[in-house]
């Protein structure tokens, strides 16, 4: 994996986290206001991130749009990156 | 909010338990929430080395 | 239903091949305190679960696990991919090499598989939020035992995030529970 795939893959696990973490405090706290902005901020990043990165290097679900052949099943699978850069 | 009983200013009953709520505050950026395991400061409670070296029990 | 996203929650990185460490992590993979466990106990609780805060945090907090467990196999396997048979013999390794060969398999660090007996779902809703709050407390403490023998780098670093992540899940269950009690009285008084 190249260092620019690199670190794209780095920021969507990143703003993927945070989303993660927002998503389990507002199931607790749905009508917090600022953790509901917080969440809405990063959800239009997260798709961002993930559209440039699925067109350049493939799908990351199976629900995206794929030229040919099928990018979903493109290596490396998750277990297989080497994060040791 | 969650958590009436707070706010009715009842005595607390006996045989169940009781936990205060986080209420979010600062936040940590992206990239230092990943490598913390926590968005939030006030939930980041880290095993601390000297805990590792005298093998004493978290909290 | 679930989506899979392919890739992973964490950046994994794991610095040595240490058989004997993998036979340990895998206590995580497949034992009563694990991933795993974790994962099908929230995501079997959340039927009965009354408030809808209740029944969305267990799937989110379920799914979550799921992920977990996907990084403890990635540790497990990074731990033994590049080992050989030589590195292997004379480790708690072997034994599960001899059935599984390389592959991570769901049994615990003394070789017992993985049951449905581990985990529990009372249709009590006030019950299985304590199983859970108790379920963290026994996941982060074992990532503290599995910390302590830890010798790589990269696998320690990654075990100090799970163990995090047990303390916020601990967090977040008993705000549930503060919840569900309250909805419980509220039915009970009115």
């Amino acid at each position: 994996m190249d260092r620019e795939q690199m670190a794209l893959l780095k920021e969507i696990m990143e703003v993927g986290f945070l989303l993660v973490e927002i998503n389990l405090y507002l199931d607790t706290h749905p009508e917090d206001e600022k953790a509901l902005r917080l969440h809405n901020t990063y959800s239009q990043r997260y798709d961002e991130l993930t559209s440039l990165y699925e067109a350049r290097y493939g799908l990351l679900t199976f629900t995206g749009k794929s030229g040919c052949p099928w990018s979903y099943i493109n290596g490396p699978w998750p277990w297989e990156v080497n994060f040791d850069i | 909010m969650n958590g009436g009983y707070y706010d009715r200013g009842r005595q607390k009953q006996l045989a169940r338990v009781y936990i205060p709520f986080q209420i979010m505050n600062q936040v940590y950026s992206p990239s230092e929430a990943l490598m913390r395991g926590t968005l939030f400061p006030e939930l980041f409670m880290p095993y601390k080395k000297r805990d590792l070296e005298e093998g004493r029990y978290y909290g | 239903m679930w989506i899979y996203e392919k890739r992973l929650q964490y950046p994994v990185r794991v610095d040595t091949t240490n058989p004997t460490l993998a036979a340990m992590i895998i206590e995580q993979f497949g034992g009563a305190d694990g991933e795993l466990s974790a994962g099908i106990r929230y995501l079997t609780q959340r039927w009965t679960m009354p408030t809808n805060q209740a029944k969305a945090l267990l799937t989110d907090i379920g799914t979550e696990e799921l992920a977990h467990w996907e990084i403890i196999g990635t540790l497990v396997w990074k731990l033994v991919k590049d080992a050989t048979i030589d590195q292997i013999k004379g480790t708690p390794f072997e034994a599960h090499f001899v059935n599984h060969g390389k592959s991570p398999f769901p049994h615990n660090a003394a070789g017992d598989a993985w049951s449905a007996k581990f985990i529990n779902s009372k249709g009590d809703p006030i019950a299985d939020l304590h199983e859970d709050m108790a379920a963290e407390q026994k996941a982060r403490a074992t990532y503290e035992w599995l910390i302590k023998i830890s010798d790589d780098p990269g696998v320690t670093d990654t075990l100090r995030f799970l163990r995090e992540r047990e303390i916020v899940h601990f967090q977040r269950f008993g705000e549930a529970l503060m919840i569900v009690q309250e909805e419980l009285n509220r039915k009970k008084y009115y």
